[in-house]
């Protein structure tokens, strides 16, 4: 037999007598319209717009940042092709389908020796927790279904891996479609292709449709690995496509037998969970492989259909790499079909006939269980430099099961590069083409029509939001204000130090700056006196700047945390976070011991909080998510001001002054008190500018007005303990304030409120931590029993 | 032979559990030998939700999830059981061993040819247990002789192993239980090919003459079943006792090897520490079997 691998490739555009393929026609026209070097542009664009996604990670250099590339010339099926490859990817499904139903039920297939018995006891895929004796399984098993293919010099589509446990990339199939539309526009004009919409509307009612019968008005959830996975970003593409909740393992918990969502508004029963986990990793109650991960009971619940698993956790058992040495064969015992899509050449090793041929025919690859003979993949033309190269493709299609039918997607990747090699690589990394499957001349691209849902009921109140999310939210508002305090404290000091000596009258304020200085974390500012604090506090402050530094530190958490909570940010919030986040992180790491550079890089700062608030301030609906983003910030600045005041003012009170101006500065309110009382500086006045004025958003009033309207609002009509403490507190600095009106000398007053500042900023941490505990469900650590403790269970009574 | 079977199963948490789901493998498995009067399972706090089903082997499965805070969990089996396995056959009446191993792949005990993560194929093992085995030796004369000499050349020894030492470590060791010995024996016999599954039950102590069987005194007990061909299916096999399973054993259920049969294991939320005791009543009963 001829080395299939000697063969020259098939090239997808251009024909063997030189010609170009008639679906390849139009597209080469608008190339052809195009100039020197626009092609390689938009290569470019197309990696920046990639980039502002977010798909490339928040921070440079993170672990997040996927090397997920798409060229910008898509992969074109002709109509007829793609109508062809639909049935055989449609019946494969089918195919699948009932092996994982025979093998999940009777296993008649086992008994009448149609597969050897390895592929399913020796295949970790098999999970016996999905199988009863004497039961058949809920169908379907399989609800996305994903295909990679090639095609060989003979021109053949053939499956080189079939994709049941939770198939990536339909989700980036989309975005690659979405933004290459954006970045070559004209590309689409006059090429009749087919939307991917249609599909993915069909989907969403298809995992409607697909609930247990129980419930009106199924809810759905999709089930992601996390946000430390690579593929979270797609998780997160696929919830909003399919408008389900993005959920994890923690957020979700079996009570009476039915799975529930755990939010804040307390446990909401989910219906359908559309799974991205290997189902082995489900349930740590029943496979030893979750460890103490997964949610206990899910696998009981789905079992008496109290919720649908999609697909169903064991299906990843028709991966086995040994079964398309056995498909041809058994289409027509299980569906009564010839096989209309094969599989490139394989062989199960466990047959010694297999065996001997792998070892005298050439161009095997061999692995544990098989062995494939896949044919030299077909080549297109890629995006090289200022040209285009040739290179080998592989696509990856995928199908739905509707409840009755299967739908082919008219889309999916097309896997560039070493395609070939890295079949069984997940489609996160590398290079990828959008797929176009060419509507038919005159036929309807629209698909058909969705199912018809009962209009919505209105709903204004906030949706299901999960604790941890509401959790990663209320920490990226206090981190976040935390830069910028920061920020606003480096200013501060620099103004007064830059010339090298501290005047004399601006003593007590460095002083007092270096005070709030190490509250704000800055490493060895606790230790500088008056008359050193020049020559010491510019040191303090580069050294922040530093990689390892506080400073960084605080943008690192806040993009790990704008991460956890991309689902909640539009693109526009998301790329406006990114963008303002990394170039004031950048200046800072490159500032070094320059007072301009840092000065610099405090601005970009002050630059990416003010466009936090204000994407928040205008964004953001007033729901769960915005309330605890504004509490989080909130609750930091009205923790610091009080503390940053208390700093200020402990001073003898004939040179209170100082810290008035200072306090004047740190809340940003210089401008508001000049024009409101000129020049003269009094203590009454300032101090009720910045801590009892509630129409100032910097006054520590105006914080605690916010915190008990937001926690007012989040606690409903359950316990008003937590919004009635923000109020005391808002009572206090009026008092405190008002102390000072009355006083017969306010300097005098002024210098004695420190102590009771300090007592207040107590009282916001104590709060912060009641807010942690009522809303966060701190839960303790999950720990299996059986099997490490039994040991003195197990003693024989011999 | 009819007992009277009470097992109880107790942990203690040093701090409150908040939610816990348990799986039970305590009811004894319905077998044409095995006759199931009354099995009962009482669990102590109330559970809020309890399911039945068999799984995958055909055991009978009980899930219990709890979700009020609980210091103490127990699980109180009891059962009314008459067993009565026959007698197994003329040993040089079975097949030739290789016989047996060529009949396995298309029989219903192919599964347990393959190894598994507490009986993987360990060539210490194999090559133990080939010594019984020579050329054409009736499988079940080879079996009762392995059987021999794993009680001969293994010491019992309590605590020196846990449940999941491997296969390996107990041939090094050469001391174990009997969960130890079954994995040994069931790891030996998947190497030549042969089908064995591991079984969790009871076995009685027989009471010292004259007096009465000891309260708490016997434990959860583990053996093999090994298979003989389609003639003669399943027979059990008791290495910590170097008996075969006749009416001292009483079933609870099978698998491939401890981890699919293990009688009791959980998730909880919280509890921090625990503590388990454990206690074991097989006692026979006289007379009929009341209804």
């Amino acid at each position: 037999m001829p080395d299939p691998a000697a063969a020259p490739p098939l090239d997808e555009m251009v024909d063997g007598r030189g010609g170009v393929r008639p679906h390849w026609r139009t597209l080469l026209g608008m190339l052809g319209g195009m100039g020197e070097g626009t092609l390689a542009e938009r290569a470019r664009r197309l990696d920046r717009a990639f980039e502002d996604e977010g798909m490339a990670g928040v921070l440079p250099g993170t672990k997040r940042e996927a090397a997920w590339r798409c060229d910008p010339l898509p992969m074109v099926l002709p109509a007829g092709e793609f109508a062809a490859l639909e049935a055989g990817i449609a019946q494969r499904a089918r195919l699948l389908e009932a092996l994982l139903a025979d093998l999940y039920g009777p296993q008649q297939l086992l008994s009448e020796g149609l597969i050897p018995p390895d592929l399913v006891f020796a295949n970790p895929g098999f999970l016996r927790a999905c199988r009863q004796e004497g039961v058949a399984p809920a169908e379907p098993l399989l609800h996305l279904y994903a295909v990679d293919l090639l095609r060989g010099p003979d021109g053949i589509w053939r499956v080189l891996a079939d994709r049941t446990t939770a198939p990536a990339g339909p989700g980036l199939a989309r975005e690659n479609r979405r933004l290459l539309a954006r970045v070559m526009p004209e590309a689409f004009r006059g090429a009749p292709v087919r939307s991917m919409r249609p599909f993915f509307d069909l989907w969403q009612d298809a995992l409607q449709r697909l609930a247990p019968l129980d419930g009106a008005d199924p809810a759905v959830a999709l089930l992601t690995r996390g946000t430390h996975d690579p593929r979270w970003f797609e998780d997160m593409l696929l919830s909003r496509e399919l408008s389900c909740a993005l959920v994890e393992c923690g957020d979700l918990t079996v009570r009476g037998g039915a799975l529930h969502l755990k939010t804040l508004q307390g446990l909401q029963r989910v219906n359908v969970l559309l799974s991205r986990l290997p189902g082995a990793r489900l349930d740590p109650l029943e496979c030893a492989e979750a460890g103490t991960g997964g949610v206990p009971g899910l696998l009981d619940a789905a079992r008496h259909g109290a919720v649908r698993i999609l697909n169903a956790p064991g299906a990843g058992l028709a991966e086995a790499p040994a079964l398309p040495a056995f498909l041809a064969g058994l289409a027509p015992r299980l569906i009564g079909e010839d096989l209309l899509l094969p599989s490139v050449e394989t062989l199960w090793l466990g047959d010694p006939a297999a065996r001997q041929r792998v070892a005298e025919e050439p161009g095997w690859r061999v692995g544990a269980e098989a062995a494939t003979r896949p044919p030299v993949a077909s080549v297109v033309p890629c995006v090289a430099g200022d040209g285009l190269e040739p290179r080998p493709v592989a696509l990856r299609m995928f199908a739905v099961f509707d409840g009755s039918a299967w739908r082919v997607m008219p889309g999916g990747l097309a896997r560039i590069g070493d395609a070939a090699a890295q079949v069984g690589a997940l489609p996160t990394q590398g290079l990828a083409k959008d797929l176009w499957v060419l509507a038919e001349e005159g036929a309807d691209i629209i698909g058909p029509a969705a199912l018809r849902l009962p209009p919505l009921p209105i709903r204004r109140a906030p949706g299901a939001l999960p604790s941890r999310v509401a959790d990663n939210l209320f920490w990226l508002g206090r981190y976040t204000e935390r830069l910028e305090r920061a920020a606003r404290l480096v200013r501060a000091t620099q103004a007064r130090i830059s010339r090298g000596v501290v005047l004399p009258r601006e003593q007590a304020e460095v002083a007092a700056l270096a005070r709030c200085l190490a509250h704000a974390g800055f490493p060895g500012a606790e230790e500088v006196g008056g008359y050193s604090a020049a020559q010491a506090l510019p040191g303090i402050i580069a050294a922040a700047m530093r990689e390892g530094g506080p400073l960084p530190g605080l943008a690192d958490r806040i993009a790990a945390l704008t991460a956890m909570v991309r689902d909640r940010l539009t693109a526009d919030m998301h790329a406006t976070f990114t963008l303002t986040l990394r170039t004031a992180r950048t200046e800072m790491l490159q500032a070094g011991d320059g007072l301009e550079a840092i000065s610099r890089a405090m601005i970009s700062v002050l630059r990416f909080a003010t466009a936090v608030a204000g994407m928040a301030a205008e964004s953001m609906v007033r729901g769960g998510a915005w309330l605890f983003l504004d509490l989080g910030r909130r609750i930091e600045r009205a923790q610091a001001i009080a503390s940053e005041v208390g700093f200020a003012l402990d001073q003898p009170p004939a040179r209170i002054e100082g810290g008035l101006r200072l306090v004047l500065e740190l809340c940003d309110s210089i401008i508001t008190y000049r024009n409101r009382y000129l020049s003269v500086l009094q203590p009454a006045p300032a101090l009720d500018l910045v801590l009892a004025d509630e129409s100032n958003p910097r006054a520590l009033a105006f914080q605690l007005a916010a915190i008990s309207r937001n926690l007012s609002e989040v606690a409903s009509d359950a316990d008003g303990a937590l919004p009635d403490e923000a109020a005391s507190l808002l009572a206090e600095a009026e008092a405190m304030v008002a102390l000072v009106i009355a006083a017969p000398d306010q300097a005098v007053a002024a210098a004695g409120l420190p102590p009771r500042l300090e007592a207040v900023a107590g009282r916001i941490a104590a709060l912060s931590d009641a807010v942690t505990r009522r809303y966060f469900a701190l839960l303790p650590a999950q720990q299996t029993l059986g099997l490490e403790g039994a040991a003195p269970a197990m003693k024989g009574a011999a | 032979m009819i007992y009277r079977l009470r097992h109880v199963t107790t942990y203690a948490y040093a701090h409150s559990v908040d939610l816990a789901a348990h799986l039970l493998l305590l009811t004894p498995r319905r077998l044409p030998h095995q006759q199931v009067a009354q099995a009962s399972l009482t669990v102590t706090p109330a559970p809020s939700h309890m399911t039945e089903a068999r799984d995958h082997f055909g055991n009978q499965a009980t899930r219990v999830f709890l979700d009020i805070p609980h210091e103490r969990f127990e699980v109180v089996a009891e059962a009314l059981v008459e067993v009565r396995f026959p007698d197994a056959p003329p040993a040089a009446a079975t097949p030739a061993w290789e016989a047996v191993a060529g009949a396995a792949r298309g029989s219903r005990a192919a599964e347990f040819v393959f190894p598994s993560p507490l009986a993987p194929l360990v060539p210490a093992a194999t090559g133990y247990a080939a010594a019984s085995f020579p050329p054409g030796r009736p499988v079940l004369a080879g079996l009762l002789e392995l059987m021999g000499r794993i009680r001969q050349d293994f010491a019992y020894r309590p605590g020196v192993t846990g449940p999941n030492t491997q296969v390996a470590e107990v041939m090094e060791g050469r001391s174990g239980v009997c969960q130890d010995f079954a994995h040994v024996m069931v790891s030996a016999l998947r190497g030549l090919g042969l089908p064995a599954r591991y079984v969790s039950g009871y076995v009685r102590t027989r009471p010292p003459p004259g007096g009465v069987a000891r309260r708490g005194a016997d434990q959860s007990h583990a053996w093999v079943e090994a298979w003989l061909g389609h003639e003669h299916g399943w027979v059990g096999l008791d290495p910590t006792n170097d008996i075969l399973v006749r009416d001292e054993h009483v079933v609870l259920a099978w698998g491939r090897d401890f981890g699919d049969v293990s009688p009791l294991r959980g998730v909880i939320l919280g509890g921090g520490a625990h503590g388990l005791w454990v206690g074991v009543d097989l006692e026979e009963v006289e007379g009929p079997v009341p209804a």
